[in-house]
């Protein structure tokens, strides 16, 4: 395992909540006359150069995506820091705000400078109350020291940054309809175009960022940006805060150079697999198709390699499952989950979850017949470009990619049904079952 | 009215209309919402009275003041204030919410919908110590549902109920974001995975066992009279200005001017038989451009390309010159850009035929 520079994880155990250490460990250096005598165009250039995308899943380019914000429209710009971290396998953001609050705030106070906005608000899910309690803190020091509010170090500069307790909603961490739930509304994604840099919330320009991308932007000014670009591939600079979870030695937060080989990460990062012999990876949370082990040996945890596999990087959630699971478990399991927590605006996402739900419940009840597989598999083809957000695809995806990947679990399991080779008699309304 | 129904659906469900039906009727699954335990079923409510003199508190009014401070319309922080409501009450009665949207300027309706939308709100009480397991995938592979079974036996009650004592509610929620430490759980709002020296604790590689689960009730029953009381919102921030314009805000919005003025960036030159051609980044604020050229110590200037333009060329220029431009962003001259020395332009190669 080569020694990488830890670009968010840098200060972790070392009690940076505290503004005193923070800044002792250099904390707070980039708000200086350096960021002062920067105009907006310059530094989103600098971030461009960078080659940073997008750390929440889709991995969009940072600093295109701040070009795109317009100026001088009259409206306010605001900054919204996603910190809903709901996805499957995903924990970074947990501990990167709670370990280190300062760095994320110095990086709004970079982005905000970048983008010219007054205020930022970020939209912390409800069940990380410890971590609001982190950044309600640190905001209060930052207040005291005079990096926020008004006239900041002198300038003309004033920015606020307010945290949102969100309340326990998964589509939430999905851009515009978590500007949906900050204007105070139920938490169903929007119909883009519009595009959150135009007309996000309250209609102003607004841009959605993940709190692991604020947090590289401290370490991008104080070096140079090609030194980041250089670290990672020649399409996604820097390094990761990868999430390893699962059947690992050592599950948690590793931060390594894009483009590491998954087996290095995980062997030599999580210690190996445990508990049986591998069979199967998640690369990017819950929502992506899994990598077999096979697979996995050529991977490669960068955007591109991932994406020729079938597959996505996502958030740098790896889930490692060892061959003692059966792969349609897993699979209800998601079901369960984003059946869940569908918010019900399109029908395809809301009766189509529901359905690949029950006919999984059945497969694993022991009431699965033969056919069932192909059933899901045309009912997932259904799903795809006809919702408004990617939440019946992130169930539609896995459920086709499983169901070939793995076929034999789902054969196994079929089986058991002594009637399977009958044909399903036909299910016309079943009462108490909400579809 | 759905009791009317009630023959006809069974009817059409037990496929009395068809002819392969099943000899016995199909048995209705169990609903996901019963078996996780979000179901919301009737609830007694209190007195309106008896809401509003809890709700009317001076410390309230305040924390709803700067919450309202923070946003453009007051409807932005009806998540929050409805957090308060549950802080209160443990849980969101109906005129609870009523009071949340008339402090948030918004339609009760509108306030209901979102406090059943979000799963986190309650509108039941629940027990003094909510255990939340979570069961997603992550913590599903490391065994969370035999732990869960272990506890609901323990305790004597399913998933979504609470001890007769009113201690305990068990509730299975979705991924708790602490996947490397799964199989996980809350206590009310305290990630646990064990009790370290009297204290909830989830400490890096630890997991929930059978074992710890038993040190963690017991810790709770230890602490009935005393549950630790978390604020709602994580604290308040003292010292923030509010967002320009709100009620009681003192903010006031960003100045234009409030960075230096671009400048033009990545000024390169290239000279060939036609001159020398500028090429550059340009910001959409600009107003002007002025390319200067070196001559002899001063910069003269030698012309003025478009702001929407791609290139400049100068039709004097050969290898060696000396190039910078200054852009005008309004009334603002920035500084001036890098200083481009006009190199050879490389010779595009043939495409074989």
């Amino acid at each position: 395992m080569a020694e990488c520079v830890k670009v968010c994880t840098e200060n972790f155990g070392k009690g940076a909540q505290d503004i005193e250490v923070y800044k002792k460990l250099g904390g707070y250096a980039n708000i200086s006359e350096r960021l002062f005598n920067m105009s907006q165009f310059e530094l989103i250039d600098y971030v461009q150069r960078s080659n940073l995308r997008g750390r929440g899943g889709a991995g969009f380019p940072t600093g295109m995506k701040w070009s795109f914000v317009p100026r001088g429209t009259g409206k306010p710009v605001y900054i919204v820091v996603n910190a809903d971290e709901g996805e499957g396998g995903t924990f970074k953001d947990h501990f990167l705000m709670l370990e280190d609050p300062h760095r994320l705030i110095e990086g709004l106070i970079i982005a905000a400078w970048a983008l010219g906005s007054r205020a930022a608000y970020i939209y912390c899910r409800g069940e990380f109350l410890p971590c609001i309690e982190s950044l309600n803190k640190a905001l209060n020091q930052a207040y005291a020291a005079g990096y926020l509010g008004e006239n900041i170090c002198g300038t003309k500069f004033c920015f606020d940054i307010f945290v949102h307790r969100g309340a326990g909603a998964y589509i939430c961490g999905e851009e515009t309809a978590l500007i949906n739930s900050l204007e105070g509304q139920k938490g169903q994604p929007r119909l883009k175009p519009p595009f959150p840099a135009v007309s996000g919330a309250w209609k102003s320009p607004t841009c959605v960022n993940n709190v692991e991308t604020i947090m590289a932007l401290p370490w991008i000014l104080q070096h140079d940006p090609s030194e980041y670009a250089k670290m990672g591939t020649p399409r996604a600079g820097g390094t990761k805060v990868f999430c390893i979870s699962g059947d690992v030695k050592n599950p948690g937060v590793y931060e390594a150079p894009l483009g590491t080989p998954m087996m290095t990460m995980i062997n030599e990062y999580a210690g190996g697999v445990v508990g049986g012999k591998l069979k199967a990876v998640l690369p990017g949370g819950s929502s992506c198709a899994p990598l077999t082990a096979e697979e996995a040996a050529v991977a490669t945890m960068d955007y591109e390699c991932l994406a020729s596999m079938k597959t996505m990087f996502g958030s740098g959630a790896m889930i490692v499952i060892n061959d003692t699971h059966n792969m349609v478990d897993l699979l209800n399991v998601l079901g369960n989950f984003y059946s869940h927590e569908s918010c019900g605006q399109c029908t395809p996402c809301r009766e189509g979850t529901g359905l690949l739900h029950r006919i999984l419940n059945l497969i694993v009840d022991g009431k699965g017949h033969d056919g069932d597989v192909e059933l899901m598999q045309s009912l997932t083809g259904g799903f795809g470009g006809v919702t408004i957000c990617p939440l019946s695809v992130s169930l539609g995806g896995p459920v086709a990619s499983y169901s070939t990947k793995f076929r034999a679990d789902f054969d196994e399991y079929i089986a058991k049904n002594p009637d399977h080779a009958k044909p399903r008699v036909q299910e016309t309304y079943r009462p108490g079952i909400f579809w | 009215m759905r009791e009317h129904i009630q023959g006809a659906v069974h009817f059409v469900a037990n496929n009395n209309l068809k002819f392969d039906r099943p000899a016995e009727p199909i048995p209705a699954l169990p609903d996901p919402a019963e078996t996780f335990g979000h179901v919301h079923k009737a609830q007694p409510q209190p007195s309106p009275k008896e809401v509003l003199d809890k709700l009317s508190t001076p410390e309230i009014k305040e924390r709803c003041a700067d919450l309202l401070s923070r946003y453009p319309e007051g409807q932005g922080a009806l998540l929050e204030v409805l957090w308060l409501v549950q802080g209160v009450f443990g849980w969101v009665p109906t005129e609870g919410i009523r009071w949340a949207a008339n402090v948030c300027g918004c339609a009760p309706a509108h306030a209901m919908g979102v406090a059943t939308f979000y799963t986190m709100y309650n509108h039941a009480p629940k027990g003094k110590f909510m255990l939340q397991f979570c069961r997603n995938i992550s913590c599903a592979i490391k065994g969370a549902q035999p732990l869960i079974k272990y506890v609901e036996n323990k305790l004597g009650i399913k998933s979504g109920e609470t001890t007769a004592d009113g201690m305990f509610t068990i509730l299975q929620v979705e991924c708790l974001g602490s996947c490397g430490n799964g199989p996980m759980m809350l206590v009310n709002d305290d990630f646990a995975t064990d009790v370290v020296d009297g204290e909830l604790k989830m400490k890096r590689g630890t997991t929930l066992t059978e074992a710890s689960i038993d040190r963690i009730i017991d810790w709770c029953k230890a602490h009935a009279n005393n549950v630790p009381k978390h604020d709602v919102l994580g604290g308040t921030v003292k010292g923030h200005c509010g967002h320009p314009g709100a009620p009681g805000a003192t903010a006031k919005p960003q100045v234009a001017d409030y960075a230096p003025p671009s400048p033009v960036l990545a000024v390169k030159a290239e000279a060939d038989e036609t001159g020398a051609t500028l090429t550059w980044k340009g910001a959409p604020e600009f107003t002007k451009i002025v390319v200067e050229k070196k001559n002899g110590s001063e910069w003269v200037a030698v012309g003025e390309p478009g702001v929407k333009d791609k290139a400049f060329v100068d039709a004097a220029g050969k290898v060696g010159d000396e190039y910078r431009m200054i852009a005008t962003s309004g009334e603002r001259v920035a500084k001036p850009s890098n200083v481009a020395v006009t190199t050879q332009k490389p010779v595009p190669e043939e495409k074989a035929v």
